[in-house]
């Protein structure tokens, strides 16, 4: 979700300069000079210790409520998918079964490119539409992910887990494995297409 | 009531309200179970301090004492050196390693620890 | 007071060979032992960290193979935590907490003692596995079931691996009982809790933090172990185990253990800055309930580390991991006003403690947003959060670990470190961590996972990895200026006083370094800096 991802930077951003800003003050303001007497000996100041709790409980509250709303939206399961597709991940390769369409597997062979030519399974998903996967792992923790879409989810043997993706632009995008499993861990790819929902439907029926 | 009692009785609070306020939001076992035993185990060496504060008389809790008022009390005496502990710690690391690796190695070290616990009691008479 | 009401004391004086420290209970010298041990082990998880780092430099490297990486990254971060950050830590409470309430040593001397050599030989045993035929253990020092099950692990490393973590996790419970007890019993009069410095109040929240997690840990450990060799199926789908139990027992010690990894540092940065700042440390009261806050709500996020399972309450997490900011910054802003209108001094102490204040700033920022689950389902298992957790153990523990070092050396050793060099050794370590750390962030964001041996070849990602690999042998100048600098000083043998920073707490009273007993006499202990007053009252 792009939009938390800013707030968070910004709010980042700002609270680092802040801080930052009062670290490097003081060491160059009040640093040591010949002849310095002893600075004052002061060791509190109550009400500035009761703002500088409250304050940051406040700022995160807030930055909790953005997350939450952002969370709810991000993990909404719709009542009607347009498509489900089964993911397995297996060591080392995943296989997409769309119901009632196609069963795309395949293992990627070879370290990182993509785009070179090797045999990397093909998630096809409609644009603007949404599709429901239904995640599995058949022997270790695995992790499904989209980097382009800013979001993964654990493939974890023994249980499914759903979740929705709803693509918002046409293209091609890089997908891969992203908890450790062994020793191909790393090539471990997969291609997701996004196409019109028209193309998808044309696709769909030619791979029978 | 010391501050270290008062520190186990507000650390075993906190571990009830967590414990209840996760299982409520999030009804989920293994969570709520672990949180549990953390607060069962903090109540209980709370409980355990209770007791054994009835009859403690700290020089350090005492705000003017001086090395004078709690001079000439014999606080203890200290053994300082023992072969025990770079022994029963070998006798320890063989156990765990004859699990995994050999049963002989794991009795070798039993028996040293055997050893060595008769030797901390002889010691301790 | 008579003469005759004085027990005598014992003659023996203390030795200096061989067996007198493999037979020591002194807390002094189990302390140095602890030290020195665990910057060894530092220098063979750092020696891994360049290996891991060089096979990075490229892309489709071959310096080493998939198989050695995995052992290399497994074992890097097995020793970096169990074995150098969390144990340098318990050995600087055993130098110091005895000497910074005033007592003659722990509560359990010999148990003290005991659970440094496990310590010792746990760390022996993990390493072990790398001579067996299959390697080391691999799975990563969060050894995740069921790739660390005996069917797909089949090797004799990953068991050795569980028994070595759990020798290191009995020491660290054992140590913690004795840290407690010694604080609660053994404080000299007049230094009632509310006076001890905050590096001994740092250690008994990193104590409450160990009786709480550890035991989870070794018991976890113990599980997977009945897995592995007696079949069992507690983490077996097939079976009706699962992997979310490791996930759920394994971090509710895991999360606890980064702040048993940061707390005593937090202590250290504590110590420092009133002395470089000539005044006392400000918020006393707010420091230390904040040590505990921290210590409290850590035990209730550890399933942010889940986020990404879709089996977890999310939204709770979420709300506990963003609370632990608050403390957090409350010792931030303590600490800043400790300088505030000060006489602030930049000894290599103090360099190395704003090094920690300025990376552990940002590695808070990055574990905010790391907190937020939208923001964690692109970051988690990616290198966003290797930089995370480097900044914050890397930047934050790591500078503290070099203050605390440069710090209490001389009241250690009873010789100063050269200023110069120290000076070096900072501007190295800094810009190399940096160097090394923040593309990072940059790589993981850009779909980067970690713990893979290779990535593609195409886009920024050998551009920031190249720098990140410059940045790690510069990190190895300055740990290399730092050895110098020990073997430079220890021949120049300059003697310091007692007190050679004209410091706060009961340590600098005694002689450089301590007798055997720790004190012949001790000053009136009226506040949270006795050595202070003292040097007032005798002006």
């Amino acid at each position: 979700m792009a939009s938390n991802w800013l707030i968070f930077l910004a709010a980042g951003a700002c609270v680092g300069v802040i801080v930052l800003g009062l670290i490097v003050f003081p060491l160059v303001r009040w640093r040591s000079r010949p002849g310095d007497g002893e600075p004052p000996q002061f060791a509190n100041n109550y009400p500035l210790e009761i703002a500088w709790t409250v304050i940051p409980l406040l700022i995160v509250g807030g930055l909790f409520v953005a997350t939450y709303g952002a969370e709810a939206r991000v993990d909404a399961l719709a009542d009607h998918p347009a498509a489900t597709v089964a993911v397995d991940a297996y060591r080392w390769g995943w296989t997409f079964a769309y119901r009632g369409g196609p069963t795309i597997g395949g293992a990627s062979s070879g370290p990182a490119s993509l785009g070179v030519g090797q045999a990397v399974p093909e998630l096809v998903l409609p644009l603007g539409e949404t599709t429901r996967i239904e995640l599995s792992a058949s022997d270790v923790d695995h992790g499904f992910w989209i980097p382009d879409f800013l979001f993964k989810r654990d493939a974890i043997p023994g249980q499914t887990t759903a979740f929705d993706l709803v693509p918002t632009k046409l293209g091609t995008f890089e997908g891969r494995c992203s908890a450790f499993c062994g020793l191909q861990h790393e090539s471990m790819l997969f291609r997701v297409r996004v196409v019109t929902p028209s193309a998808f439907v044309n696709w769909e029926k030619a791979q029978e | 009531m010391t501050v270290g009692l008062r520190l186990f009785l507000s650390s075993a609070a906190f571990g009830v309200v967590i414990a209840l306020a996760y299982w409520f939001t999030s009804r989920e076992s293994i969570g709520t179970l672990m949180l549990g035993i953390m607060a069962f185990g903090l109540s209980f060496v709370a409980g355990y301090m209770i007791v054994a504060e009835r009859e403690a008389d700290l020089v350090g809790d005492k705000k003017d004492a001086t090395m004078l008022s709690a001079a000439g009390e014999l606080v203890g005496t200290y053994t300082v050196t023992s072969p025990l502990p770079l022994g029963s710690a070998l006798a320890v690391t063989f156990v765990g390693l004859g699990i995994v690796v050999s049963p002989v190695i794991a009795v070798l070290g039993i028996l040293a620890l055997l050893a060595f616990g008769a030797l901390l009691i002889i010691q301790s008479r | 007071m008579s003469a005759a009401a004085m027990p005598a004391l014992p003659e023996a004086a203390q030795r200096h060979n061989l067996l007198s420290w493999l037979t020591t209970t002194d807390h002094k010298r189990i302390g140095i032992l602890y030290l020195l041990t665990s910057l060894a082990y530092f220098g063979v998880a750092g020696f891994l960290s360049l290996l891991i780092r060089t096979q990075l430099a490229r892309p489709n490297s071959t310096f080493v193979n998939a198989h050695q990486y995995a052992q290399l990254f497994t074992l890097h971060g097995t020793a970096m935590i169990f074995l150098f950050v969390a144990p340098f830590a318990f050995g600087l409470g055993n130098f110091l907490i005895p000497l910074q309430i005033g007592a003659p040593d722990m509560a359990f001397p010999r148990l003290n003692a005991t659970s440094y050599w496990l310590f010792l030989f746990g760390g022996l045993v993990i390493f072990l596995g790398a001579a067996t035929n299959e390697g080391a253990a691999a799975s990563g020092w969060t050894a995740y079931p069921p790739l660390s099950e005996i069917r797909v692990s089949t090797g004799l490393g990953q068991d050795l691996w569980i028994v070595g973590v759990f020798l290191v996790s009995v020491a660290t419970i054992v140590t913690s009982i004795n840290f407690v007890t010694t604080v609660f019993i053994f404080r000299a009069p007049g230094m009632t809790m509310w006076r001890i410095p905050i590096f001994t109040w740092e250690m008994v929240a990193t104590s409450l933090l160990v009786f709480m997690a550890f035991p989870s840990l070794a018991a976890t450990l113990l599980l997977l172990l009945v897995d592995r060799k007696l079949g069992g199926h507690a983490f077996d789908p097939a079976y009706g185990g699962s992997p979310v139990l490791w996930d759920h027992l394994f971090w509710f010690f895991g999360h606890p253990e980064v702040y048993v990894m940061i707390l005593p540092y937090f202590g250290v940065i504590s110590e420092i800055v009133p002395v470089f700042s000539r005044k006392p440390i400000f918020g006393y009261t707010g420091l230390v309930l904040a040590a505990f806050a921290i210590a409290g709500l850590s035990m209730g996020v550890w399933a942010h580390h889940m986020f990404t399972t879709g089996v977890v309450n999310n939204p709770f997490f979420a709300f506990v991991s963003f609370l632990i900011a608050v403390p957090t910054g409350v010792k931030f802003f303590n600490w800043i006003a400790t300088m505030w209108r000060g006489s602030i001094s930049f000894e290599t102490p103090m360099l190395f403690t704003i090094g920690f204040l300025l990376n552990f700033l940002i590695g808070g920022i990055t574990g905010v947003m790391l907190a937020s689950p939208p923001i964690d389902y692109q970051a988690h298992d990616s290198y966003f959060v290797v930089a995370h957790f480097h900044y914050v153990l890397g930047g934050g523990s790591l500078f503290a670990i070099f203050a605390a070092l440069f710090f209490w050396w001389p009241k250690m050793f009873g010789v100063k470190l050269d200023e110069a060099l120290g000076r070096w050794c900072f501007g190295l370590l800094f810009v190399g961590f940096n160097l090394t750390f923040l593309p990072m962030h940059f790589m993981g964001v850009m779909g980067m996972p970690r713990r893979v041996f290779t990535y593609d070849a195409g886009g920024p990602l050998p551009m920031l990895n190249l720098i990140a690999t410059v940045g790690s042998y510069v990190m190895l100048a300055g740990v290399s200026v730092f050895v110098m600098n020990a073997i430079v000083s220890a021949r120049a043998r300059i003697p310091v006083g007692d007190d050679p920073w004209h410091a706060n707490s009961l340590e600098w009273w005694t002689s450089s370094p301590p007798p055997e007993h720790n004190f012949e006499s001790l000053p009136p202990i009226r506040s949270e800096r006795p050595v202070y007053d003292a040097r007032v009252a005798k002006a």
